[in-house]
């Protein structure tokens, strides 16, 4: 790893001179709306102060919408085009640490075992430029998730704001390929009090919650039915998840599209035939909290939650994840 | 790397109206290497297309010990079925697969096979029962119990002489209400295996119908003998990648898709999947 201090302007200007090659994409503050990720052509435009993306990153490497293939009809006879991939290189900037791990547990489903090259192509043309969290608000348990809201997790380097300059560790080989010769390299004594700090700023995560082990014992309990109850299964949870990757296959246009899809809905599961396996809120919310803290666990070793809060954040009932599992009943 | 979601190609070159609500189509894939390489394990399923409707799963229905195009028998249900049964012959869909895990075989080698069947529940259990009866030194007797509502409900009429006819092999018909000429037994599928009490010793019981006759049909199995080990199931659930990723098929932390759609009797009891 390597460590430099790098000013605004320093930043600003190696930005400039990589969008020449790269597309840069970094949180942006958009009036009324909050921050989103956007297309930057004005570095100045980035926004790398507190708060956190309404959406997450995960919408960049997994499209809410994607075409996997045109149908042609041609004399009655169907033939398929297929899509041609996006090869354009990017840089993604400002992306808080708890959203890369997301994207790690992500890249278990799609670029493993029957490799989703939609998405395998999209990792493999980012880089992405991390941001520490300096100020977690309440709704953020990334601590408790195995994560951290300073150490990188998955980026190829990251950015931590400090005394109006930023301090940069560069990660990867793609990171240092890129960022290599900014900025200059700090003393041993402020690197030494970067570490300090770096350990303060870990203690900024408040909500601390227990992951339990074996929810797995009380899945008929009632608790899944206290706690559904008002949930008015819109799915924001889902869409606004840095790990919910579920998604539905329809044809529109005589193409194949993939889209978001949730656990939330209703018609997530109902057959054709009317039966339905999760036929009343309970058992869909039951399904979103065991997929993250049990299912996957068992398939993948790890939960499939990295504490960002948005689902706790945008709950238009303020339905709170990490106080459920917390007090699940085990 | 390839597009995993990309269908192959098939042309219709076959249907054939099994009931009033049930085809059969049959389907040889435009390349003719993709034809000549494409092979399925009994109990394996298929992401069949029908552009610009959408995509379904459905098993196949023919052995592969019979090899002259892939066959799948589907129900006319919902918007994609539906827009299958208009299809005719010539008409080009698309084709996913094989996927599943399919049938054990190795695991019924050597035991007595109990086949219950329900309506088109029969689709993947012929594929086995071909198979067996293509291999039949590899397995011990084969006892055949198909019930449907009615006799006009009954699929893959024309086959039922050839099962009745191969060695050590028995088959019972059931409807569920009295007809007139109607001369085999009358009565649900459990009601039936309750009467005939065929044999659990070295058994091994393959159940596959609507969810209301698999309910009913796993305790008369368990109380003529057959431990939970010993009954396979095959599932239906909506599925949409077939790949295990889409994640509306799971069952616990398994994948119908992936992990199944076939499981034991025991294997459902431990993710507590209510029948």
């Amino acid at each position: 790893m390597i460590q430099k201090i790098v000013t605004k302007e320093e930043l600003y200007k190696l930005l400039n001179y990589l969008l020449q090659d790269f597309e840069v994409i970094g949180p942006k503050e958009l009036t009324n709306r909050g921050i989103f990720y956007e297309t930057i052509k004005n570095p100045q435009d980035l926004y790398l102060g507190e708060g956190f993306t309404t959406e997450p990153v995960k919408k960049l490497f997994l499209n809410p919408s994607e075409w996997f293939f045109k149908c042609q009809y041609k004399d009655s006879k169907n033939s398929l085009e297929e899509i041609a991939l996006t090869k354009t290189k990017r840089i993604i900037i400002g992306v808080r640490p708890c959203e890369t791990k997301g994207l790690e547990l992500l890249d278990k489903v799609y670029n493993s075992e029957y490799k989703d090259e939609f998405y395998v192509n999209n990792r493999n043309r980012t880089v992405i430029i991390g941001l520490s969290c300096a100020k977690p608000d309440r709704n953020c348990f990334c601590t408790s998730m195995g994560g951290s809201n300073v150490e990188s997790q998955g980026t190829d380097a990251i950015l931590f704001d400090r005394d109006g300059k930023f301090i940069l560790e560069i990660i990867t080989d793609k990171g240092k390929e890129i960022l290599g010769s900014i900025g200059n390299e700090p003393s041993e004594e402020e690197k030494k009090h970067w570490q300090q700090d770096k350990e303060k700023r870990k203690d900024l995560v408040k909500t601390k919650i227990k992951a339990p082990e074996d929810l797995d014992k009380v899945f008929e309990d009632p608790y899944w039915e206290q706690v559904s109850k008002s949930c008015l299964s819109c799915g924001i949870c889902t869409f606004l998840c840095p790990t919910c990757h579920c998604f539905d296959l329809v044809d529109e246009q005589r193409r194949r599209l993939r889209c978001y899809d949730g656990c939330a809905f209703v018609d997530f599961t109902l057959q054709a035939s009317g039966e339905n396996p999760r036929p009343t809120k309970k058992e869909r919310y039951r399904q979103r909290v065991f997929h993250k803290f049990d299912y996957f666990k068992k398939n993948f070793g790890e939960n499939l939650c990295v504490g960002c809060g948005r689902c706790i954040r945008y709950c238009p009932v303020k339905i709170d994840i990490s106080e459920i599992v917390d007090k699940a009943p085990v | 790397m390839k597009n995993i979601y990309l269908p192959h190609l098939a042309e219709i070159v076959d249907i054939k109206q099994e009931t009033p609500d049930i085809k059969t189509f049959k389907l040889k894939f435009k390349d003719q290497a993709v034809e000549d390489s494409f092979d399925h394990k009994p109990g394996q399923f298929v992401e069949f297309s029908i552009f610009g409707e959408g995509e379904a799963p459905f098993c196949i229905s023919n052995s592969p010990t019979r090899k002259s195009g892939i066959e799948c028998s589907v129900k006319r249900m919902g918007k994609i079925t539906q827009a299958l049964h208009e299809l005719d012959t010539g008409d080009t869909v698309g084709i996913r697969g094989p996927y599943g895990n399919g049938f054990p075989i190795e695991d019924l080698k050597n035991k007595n096979l109990l086949f219950v069947a329900g309506g088109i529940g029969l689709a993947p259990l012929r594929s086995l029962i071909n198979y067996c009866l293509d291999n039949r030194n590899n397995f011990k007797s084969v006892t055949i119990v198909n019930g449907a509502r009615t006799s006009k409900d009954l699929v893959y009429k024309d086959e039922y002489q050839a099962w009745e006819k191969a060695r050590d092999t028995k088959l019972y018909l059931t409807v569920d209400c009295q007809e007139e000429n109607w001369t085999c037994m009358v009565g649900v599928v459990p009601k039936i295996l309750e009467q005939l009490k065929p044999t659990c010793q070295d058994s091994v019981a393959i159940v596959c119908g609507p969810p209301i006759m698999i309910k009913y049909t796993m305790p008369v199995l368990l109380k003529i003998g057959f431990c939970p080990e010993a009954i396979i199931t095959t599932l239906e659930m909506k599925m949409k990648c077939g790949l295990g990723k889409c994640g509306r098929c799971n069952i616990g932390n398994l994948y119908v898709c992936k992990d199944g759609p076939v499981f034991s009797y025991a294997q459902l009891k431990t993710l507590r999947y209510e029948l």
